[in-house]
C-alpha cells in the first residue's frame, strides 16, 4: 500500500505531467514521473490517481494503454500501443483466420507514435491471446469526430501476419478490461468535477437581476445535481478495489456505467448553466463535454454495459453480493 | 469485539431466532401488529446483546464500533425482521440523549429505547414549519422547576406510540429564529397532550399532529442549552442521513433481490434493471464510506446530503421498477405480495420529502459543499 505522502507527491507529479497539450510531452513526463514503475509497484491503487487528473487536466496520453498491456502481462511501454475494442463495445478487436490477423478497433492517442501495438485476438477455436504486430501494419487513420484532441485513430486491417501471440485467459481478459474501465471511470469522473468547477466559477461571476446567477435556485440546484453524481460516481469507483487490491470486473463494470451517466448528467447541467459561453469554442467547456462523449464509447458504453449487467442478473435471478461494511 | 466476530456472531444467532424474529405481511397486518413486533425484536436483540453494541456503556451499551449499529440494522433488514423506517428512528433519538441530556437522565431512559421497552418520537416539524425549521413556534415559557409548554407538532412518526418525545420549542421572542429554539424531553403521557394520527396514502397512520396545551416538562428535562436546540437539530441531522440510510439501503436490496426472484419471465427489462441495480450501488458504496468515518469519530456534516438524495433517488427508482414490472400486483394486488409492494411502492413516494426534501438537500449541496453563498 502506497503512504499518504508518497500518492500526494505522485498526485504533483501526474497534475504538472498533464499541463502540456502535446500528447508526446505527457508521454515523456509520464516516464519521468515513473508511472509505469508505480504502476508495477502499486497496482490498481494508482489508477484512481492518475486517471482522474488526466480526466480533469482534458490530458491525453498512453496510460490507458500502459494499463492493459501490463494487465495481461506483456511489457509495457511508450512504444507499444494497445488496440481498443470498437466504440461503444468491449469484444476482442482482432480474430486469427487462416490469412492472418484481422483487427477491427480503435488506436488510443499512442498508436500514431507507437512501434508496435498488442491485439487481443480470438482464434479459430475461440481461445484469446495477445498478438505483437508492428504498429505501421495497422494502417491507423486519425479519426477526427468529436473530439480531435483525444487523438483517436480508426483501425480495420486483414491478413496482417501474425506470429502465435501469448495465450490470454477470458479471466485475464476480464480483469484486463476492469482496470481499463475502472481507469475511464475516474476519467470521466475527473472531466466532469472539472465541468462542475467551470460551471460553478461562472455561477458566482455572471450578474443577472444584481446578484450572481448562482443565487437562483434552478442553477443551483442544477449545480448540487452535478455533485451528487459525481460523489455517486467516485464512491462506486472506489469501491470497485477491494481490499486485497483486485479490481472487481463486476463493479468496475458498473463504476464505468456510473461515470458514464453521472458525465451526461454534468455536462448537460453544466451546459445549461454555462449557456452562451459554454456553447462556443472561446470557453474551456466544450473540450471536456467532447472527451466523456467519446470516454464513455471506450471498453462498453454506459448504456451497453448497463444492459448487459440487467441481462446477467435475469439469467442469474439474483442480486451480487455488495462489498460488505 | 470486532465487527467480523459481532457478523458471525449475530448471523448464527439471526438463523437461530429466524421463525421468532421474522415480521408478517399483508392487508391484514396492522401497524399495531408492526409495532408490536419492533418490540420484540429490539427486546431479543438487547437481551441478547447484540443492540447494546456500538453503544456507550454508561447509557446501557457494551461499547464498541458503531459498524455494529449500521450491520445489526443491516442483518435485520436484509432478513426481512424489520422495517427500517421506523426501527432507524434510535440512531437518531439515542444520540440526542447520550449527547445532550444530563448523565443520569441518557442512563435512566436510553436503554429502555434500545431494548423497545419504550417507543419515542421526535417532535420539530410544525404546521408552519417544514423545511424552514428555524421559524417553528410551539412556546415553551420557564415557571419556576417547569416549562410550560403549548403549541403543535405536526409529522411526528408514531407520537401515538410514544412514551417520550424529543421536542424543539420556542424559548426566545418569536422573532428569534433560529437562536431562540431550546429542546426538551418531554413525557407523553403528560396532562394537555392529544395525539391525532394522521392516516397516510400508503394506508398506515405513520405519523401524527401532536398538540400541547400548557404542558409541564421538569427543568432538568432540558436537553443542551437554553436557546441552543438549534445547535442540537443540527448536529442531529446528519446522523439520520448516516446509519439509518445504511439500513434503509440494505431494505432495498432485499427487495430489488425479491423483485428480481420472483417476477414473471420478460417483466423486467434488462436496461431498467441494470441502472436501477447501479444506483443501489453506488449509494452503497457512498454510505459504506460514511459509516466507515463516522465509526473513526469523524465529523458528519452537510456532504451526508448527498447521502439523502442518493438513497431517495434509489428508493423511488426501485419501486418505480416494481410498479413497471408488476403493475396489476400494485395497482389490484390483494394478496400479502401485492399488498407488500402497493404500500412500499406509495411510501416510496415520500422519500424525497421526509428528513429533509430533496429541495432542501439540494439547497444544503449548494450553500455548504458548492459555496454558492446563501441564494439571496
Amino acid at each position: 500500500m502506497m503512504d499518504a505522502e508518497t500518492a500526494a507527491l505522485l498526485a504533483q507529479s501526474l497534475e504538472r505531467a498533464f499541463r502540456d497539450p502535446d500528447v508526446k510531452e505527457v508521454e515523456a513526463a509520464l516516464d519521468e514521473v515513473g508511472w509505469r514503475e508505480a504502476l508495477d509497484a502499486e497496482g490498481a491503487a494508482v489508477v484512481p490517481l492518475l486517471f482522474a487528473r488526466q480526466g480533469a487536466a482534458n490530458a491525453a496520453s498512453g496510460a490507458l494503454d500502459d494499463l492493459l498491456v501490463s494487465s495481461l502481462g506483456l511489457p509495457a511501454g511508450p512504444g507499444t500501443a494497445f488496440v481498443l475494442p470498437e466504440f461503444g463495445t468491449f469484444a476482442p478487436p482482432g480474430s486469427v483466420r487462416s490469412g492472418g490477423l484481422a483487427v477491427r478497433g480503435l488506436g488510443g492517442a499512442r498508436t500514431a507514435a507507437a512501434d508496435r501495438a498488442v491485439v487481443l485476438a480470438e482464434q479459430p477455436d475461440g481461445a484469446l491471446s495477445a498478438v505483437v504486430v508492428d504498429a505501421e501494419k495497422l494502417d491507423a487513420r486519425p479519426v477526427g469526430g468529436v473530439d480531435p484532441r483525444l487523438g483517436l485513430a480508426a483501425i480495420e486491417v486483414r491478413d496482417v501476419p501474425a506470429p502465435g501471440g501469448a495465450p490470454i485467459t477470458r479471466a485475464a481478459w476480464d480483469a484486463a478490461l476492469a482496470a481499463g474501465r475502472l481507469a475511464l471511470a475516474h476519467e470521466l469522473i475527473g472531466a466532469s468535477r472539472t465541468m462542475l468547477r467551470l460551471a460553478r466559477e461562472h455561477a458566482v461571476t455572471r450578474v443577472q437581476f444584481g446578484k450572481p446567477i448562482g443565487a437562483f435556485q434552478a442553477v443551483r440546484h442544477r449545480l448540487a445535481e452535478c455533485l451528487v453524481a459525481v460523489e455517486g460516481a467516485e464512491a462506486a469507483a472506489t469501491a470497485a478495489i477491494g481490499a486485497d487490491g483486485e479490481v472487481s470486473p463486476l463493479l468496475a463494470g458498473i463504476a464505468k456505467a456510473v461515470a458514464g451517466r453521472c458525465a451526461r448528467t454534468v455536462a448537460r447541467h453544466c451546459q445549461q448553466v454555462l449557456a452562451g459561453v459554454g456553447f462556443t469554442e472561446e470557453h474551456d467547456f466544450h473540450r471536456y463535454f467532447r472527451r466523456v462523449l467519446t470516454l464513455d464509447g471506450l471498453l462498453g458504453d454506459a448504456r451497453t454495459l448497463t444492459r448487459s449487467l440487467g441481462e446477467d442478473l435475469l439469467r442469474e435471478r439474483r442480486l451480487p453480493a455488495a462489498p460488505p461494511l | 469485539m470486532d465487527l467480523q466476530e459481532f457478523r458471525t456472531g449475530l448471523d448464527a444467532w439471526l438463523d437461530e431466532h429466524e421463525p421468532e424474529l421474522r415480521a408478517d405481511f399483508g392487508p391484514d397486518v396492522t401497524f399495531d401488529a408492526e409495532i408490536r413486533h419492533l418490540s420484540k425484536v429490539k427486546r431479543m436483540t438487547f437481551d441478547a446483546g447484540w443492540m447494546r453494541r456500538g453503544w456507550p456503556e454508561r447509557v446501557g451499551g457494551l461499547g464498541g464500533s458503531t459498524l455494529m449499529r449500521a450491520y445489526l440494522g443491516e442483518a435485520l433488514a436484509s432478513r426481512d425482521m424489520i422495517e427500517p423506517g421506523i426501527y432507524s428512528m434510535t440512531e437518531v433519538l439515542a444520540p440526542t440523549m447520550i449527547e445532550f441530556a444530563r448523565p443520569e437522565l441518557a442512563a435512566q431512559m436510553v436503554p429502555r429505547l434500545l431494548r423497545g421497552d419504550e417507543t419515542w418520537c421526535q417532535g420539530f416539524s410544525e404546521p408552519s414549519t417544514g423545511s424552514n425549521l428555524g421559524s417553528l413556534a410551539c412556546r415553551a415559557r420557564r415557571d419556576g422547576d417547569v416549562w410550560r409548554v403549548s403549541g403543535q407538532k405536526v409529522w411526528t412518526s408514531l407520537a401515538q406510540y410514544a412514551h417520550r418525545c424529543v421536542l424543539l420549542t420556542r424559548t426566545g421572542p418569536p422573532e428569534s429564529g433560529s437562536r431562540g429554539i431550546t429542546a426538551l424531553f418531554a413525557d407523553m403521557d403528560s396532562p394537555g397532550i392529544t395525539v391525532r394520527p394522521i392516516r397516510a396514502m400508503h394506508g398506515r397512520d405513520e405519523f401524527c399532529e401532536v398538540f400541547f396545551d400548557d404542558v409541564r416538562v421538569p427543568a432538568d428535562r432540558t436537553l443542551g442549552e437554553v436557546d441552543g436546540g438549534w445547535a442540537i437539530a443540527m448536529d442531529l441531522l446528519p446522523y439520520e442521513r448516516s446509519t439509518s440510510l445504511w439500513h434503509r439501503g440494505a431494505y432495498l436490496r432485499q427487495r430489488l433481490g425479491h423483485l428480481l426472484a420472483s417476477a414473471p419471465d420478460g417483466a423486467l427489462d434488462p436496461a431498467e434493471l441494470g441502472e436501477v441495480v447501479q444506483m443501489a450501488f453506488a449509494f452503497h458504496a457512498r454510505s459504506r464510506a460514511t459509516q466507515h468515518r463516522m465509526a473513526r469519530g469523524e465529523r458528519l456534516g452537510p456532504e451526508t446530503s448527498i447521502d439523502k438524495v442518493l438513497l431517495a433517488t434509489t428508493e423511488q427508482a426501485v419501486f418505480d421498477l416494481v410498479a413497471g414490472a408488476v403493475p396489476a400486483a400494485v395497482a389490484l394486488g390483494g394478496d400479502a405480495d401485492g399488498d407488500r409492494w402497493r404500500t412500499e411502492f406509495l411510501y416510496s413516494r415520500a422519500a424525497t420529502i421526509y428528513g429533509g426534501s430533496a429541495e432542501i438537500q439540494r439547497d444544503i449541496i449548494a450553500r455548504r459543499l458548492l459555496d454558492l453563498g446563501d441564494g439571496r
